[in-house]
């Protein structure tokens, strides 16, 4: 027999296997649905057919007694229990067994005879040692087979063609420039070559759009090609526990990185065996607290925003903030103080730390695993985050947020030390502009107010190490960094803006490096560096370098623009004169076009416009600029009369970041809604 | 011995030509031995060199990267066709003064088994042939790590660096030991 048939045949029997294991599990559940024995009967019977076409009797035989076995259950002369259910999967088992080992080219240690013979007296009492989740995984393989280095390769290749494409864009400019000096008569024809370039340009973008958005797909596989065996993992564990658990599983179809799916399984079988064995209660304990017997175990995984969330959850007997905190004070992990300061939140977080583990009963299969510590660790290696919720006595929940892809991320961009950084936008929670003033002092911290909330602040350059940025403002930009229950503030030299950029390694010379997980390459060609959270968390643990600043990094330098935009004079003046006093420079419109002509003359920072104006009105102005480039992101503020929920609404559909109702319209109010929007 | 004669005698042509094969390829060998293909550039405002088979290309230098937290050795990063690299300042671990690398600067990429580095010089003199005969190995345990000796060229001497032994160097990997 070929190989190349064998092959085939393997993949085959991997979805037949695949779908007999699942359609066996559902049976089990709803004994009564005879349906579905006719689905695992063909199942078992294409398996048979298959298997003798390419001449695996082996198999062949395994799958002709198991298709006796369903055909009795079919014709009701056999039972449809546990125990036959049992006997089928290890009859998938050996199966997967056996083609696995063909896979590797190695001779399968089953012996078939004695296996077959067992199984029809219905007493097989040895499993056979099929690895079945290593056969799912083969499974992930669809039509061809691709190297992720290869792939790789391509999305980098991508990336030089969008940093080549920007070039082309350069030179465009220049050929504008060139046109625009020479005589009209000899720049016409220029004019229209460059504009035919251009459409050219135009044209190989989106095809860059496009292949980029392709290349990355080819990377991508839904969460079921690593979630089919779990189901088996819960049901076995529980079993073996004597427990009732259900699985549910929602989002099967979510896709994710490849690698990242990889990455991920280990973890999930982790969360999923820590569910069972500590979170869901023998029956008799459940009955007792009113719960139904059976414990249901979810995992779920949906998308939110440019992550996937997945998450575990049971609904057992929940995680005890007193017990965790005891047993965290009995191993030495805290101290009696730390204990008594602790809330109950942050009490779940101490599982995350090395050396815990709650379990009082180490159990053969859940004692030998990973703790919990190495799950937040691998969380952070793939830039995740990991937060805990439970109530004790009703459940607990474990969620991760993972970047949808490992090889583009979506990042805030800032500058610091006179660097550009991109941070992995899942750890940022927010970006703030702070006054001086509102720094406080608490013991040897630095501390601002976030959101009602003391948070420490640090200054970034100091943590990494850089050469501070004499640059200094009114206001200092900060942004808030989250990470599981923890936050700091971090002081930086700007925001700009949030980009996706596509993670390349730092190289074979960098070993390990604090501070970051790789680099990224900008528009301009040149590298900016990733930095790594977690390891700024954990440099703000040890030593803190605090944001003392300079003296002159306080002091006011550059001044932000805005256009104010209305057809009364009073708020015109009105507004105009509280901005000026607090160091802004204020230019005013009265019209919504003649704000247009002055947006295209000048760059403001800001502006604050008028609903109704004669011309157009202050949401078509608004809509009118966001659909330049240059006022896309420009934050945009409606000061009106109308306060009517819709017109907030349709304000904030035009693309305005904020609405301020002219009768409630007080200077404080006006200047918290500028310097929340751009200091 | 008239030519005519010499013509016929395909013996001895034959014999003449053998001689002069086996003396062509004598001649390569020696000349093989006696030249060394380095590239040659400037450090601290010496001229020092390394053979060709390490170096995979000469560039201007390009920007930069600073990157925290690391020994200073690393000037920074940069783009290298899409693969970010480092560019390195060795001068240091010469023993060297470091004189600031102007518009005439170079980075040299040399490629060991483990990755591809930069090598920030102050200027390339390309590759040239240097002659062995005028080689001083350097002695034997001598203070000099990543020096192998010195070339004695006409216009001075040129010092050939052991960059098998700087690029296998534990200190020019980040977050080793």
């Amino acid at each position: 027999m070929g190989s190349r048939y064998l092959e085939i045949f393997c993949r085959e029997a991997e979805e037949h296997l695949a779908s007999l294991q699942s359609g066996l599990l559902v049976l089990e559940r709803n004994p009564e649905r005879s349906s579905l024995l006719h689905e695992l009967l063909r199942n078992a019977h294409t398996l048979k057919g298959s298997a003798r076409m390419v001449g695996l009797s082996d198999i062949s035989a395994i799958t002709h007694t198991m298709e006796e076995q369903l055909k009795g259950m079919e014709r009701g002369e056999r039972q449809v229990d546990a125990d036959a259910i049992d006997l089928l999967l290890k009859g998938a088992d050996a199966v997967a067994l056996i083609t696995s080992a063909l896979l590797r080219g190695e001779v399968p240690e089953l012996d078939v005879e004695r296996f077959v013979a067992e199984y029809d007296r219905g007493e097989l009492t040895r499993p056979a040692a099929a690895d079945t989740r290593e056969a799912a995984a083969e499974q992930q393989s669809e039509t061809v087979r691709a190297n992720v280095k290869t792939l790789d390769h391509l999305v980098n290749l991508i990336g030089e063609m969008i940093i080549n494409k920007k070039r082309l864009e350069a030179k465009l400019l220049t050929l504008k420039e060139i046109a625009a000096s020479l005589p009209t008569d000899q720049a016409q024809a220029l004019t229209l070559f460059r504009r035919d370039l251009e459409e050219d340009v135009l044209y190989q973008d989106y095809l860059i759009q496009e292949l980029h958005e392709k290349a990355m797909a080819l990377r991508m596989l839904p969460l079921r090609s690593i979630s089919d065996g779990f189901e088996r993992l819960v049901r076995d564990l529980a079993q073996q526990l004597g427990k009732e658990v259900r699985l549910q599983i929602a989002g099967h179809g979510i896709e994710m990185d490849r690698v990242l799916l990889e990455g991920l399984k280990p973890m999930l079988i982790h969360l999923l065996t820590n569910a069972v064995c500590h979170g869901i209660e023998p029956p008799h304990e459940r009955t007792a607290a009113g719960k139904p017997r059976e414990g249901v175990v979810s995992l779920s995984a949906r998308h939110e925003g440019r992550s996937v969330i997945v998450e575990v959850a049971d609904d057992g007997k929940g995680m005890d903030p007193a017990r965790i905190r005891a047993a965290a004070l009995a191993k030495g992990v805290i101290d009696p103080r730390e204990a008594e300061a602790m809330g109950d939140e942050e009490a779940l977080y101490l599982t995350f730390r090395p050396g815990f583990s709650t379990a009082e009963i180490v159990t053969d299969i859940s004692g030998r695993g990973v703790g919990m510590d190495v799950v937040k660790r691998n969380i952070e290696r793939v830039k995740g985050n990991i937060t805990l919720t439970s109530e004790k006595g009703s459940f607990s929940r474990v969620t991760l947020q993972l970047p949808l892809t490992l090889s583009v991320i979506e990042a805030l961009l800032i500058r610091c030390g006179g660097e550009d950084f991109a941070v992995p936008l899942n750890y940022v929670q927010e970006i703030l502009k702070v006054r001086p003033d509102e720094i406080t002092v608490l013991g040897a911290n630095e501390v601002i107010k976030v959101r009602g909330v003391t948070t420490p602040l640090y200054s970034l350059a100091a943590m990494l190490e850089l050469p501070r940025q004499m640059k200094s403002s009114a206001t200092l930009a900060v942004i808030v960094l989250k990470l599981a229950d923890q936050r700091m503030a971090c002081l930086v030299d700007a925001h700009l803006g949030s980009s996706e950029v596509v993670v390349k390694g730092l190289g074979k010379q960098f070993r390990s490096v604090r501070f970051l997980f790789g680099a990224t390459i900008m528009g301009d060609g040149n590298p900016a560096l990733i930095l790594n959270v977690p390891d700024l968390f954990s440099a703000a643990a040890n030593d803190g370098r605090r944001a003392t600043r300079s003296g002159a990094e306080l002091d006011e330098e550059r001044r932000f623009k805005v256009l104010v935009v209305d057809d009364s004079i009073t708020t015109r003046t009105m507004e105009q004169s509280i901005l000026l006093t607090q160091g802004y420079d204020v230019v005013t419109a009265v019209s919504g076009e003649d704000a247009l002509q002055k947006c295209a003359d000048e760059e403001f920072d800001l502006i604050i416009s008028d609903v109704e104006m004669p011309g157009i009105n202050g949401f078509e102005l608004t809509r009118n600029l966001r659909e330049s480039e240059r006022y896309r992101e420009i934050p945009i503020i409606i000061v009106s009369s109308l306060s009517r929920d819709e017109d907030k609404r349709q304000a904030l559909q035009s693309g305005a970041q904020a609405y301020i109702v002219k009768g409630a319209f007080d200077q404080g109010m006006l200047l918290e809604t500028v310097q929340m929007l751009i200091g | 011995m008239t030519g005519k004669e010499e013509a016929y005698d395909i013996r001895s042509i034959l014999g003449q030509m053998r001689e002069e094969y086996w003396q062509a390829l004598s001649e390569e060998e020696v000349q093989a031995r006696e030249v060394l293909e380095c590239l040659v550039f400037t450090l601290g405002g010496e001229r020092f060199a390394f053979e060709t088979q390490h170096a995979c290309e000469v560039i201007r230098v390009p920007k930069l990267i600073r990157v925290p937290a690391v020994q200073t050795l690393i000037a920074g990063i940069f783009n290298l066709r899409g693969e970010i690299t480092a560019a390195m300042d060795i001068r240091p671990m010469l023993g060297l003064a470091q004189p600031e690398i102007g518009a005439g600067g170079r980075v040299v990429v040399v490629k060991s088994e483990q990755f591809a580095t930069g090598i920030l010089v102050e200027a390339a003199h390309g590759v040239q042939g240097l002659c062995c005969d005028g080689f001083e190995p350097a002695m034997a345990g001598g203070a000099k790590r990543f020096v192998r000796g010195h070339f004695n060229e006409q216009d001075g001497s040129i010092i050939l660096l052991d960059m098998e032994a700087l690029l296998a160097a534990p200190e020019i990997v980040v977050g080793e030991g």
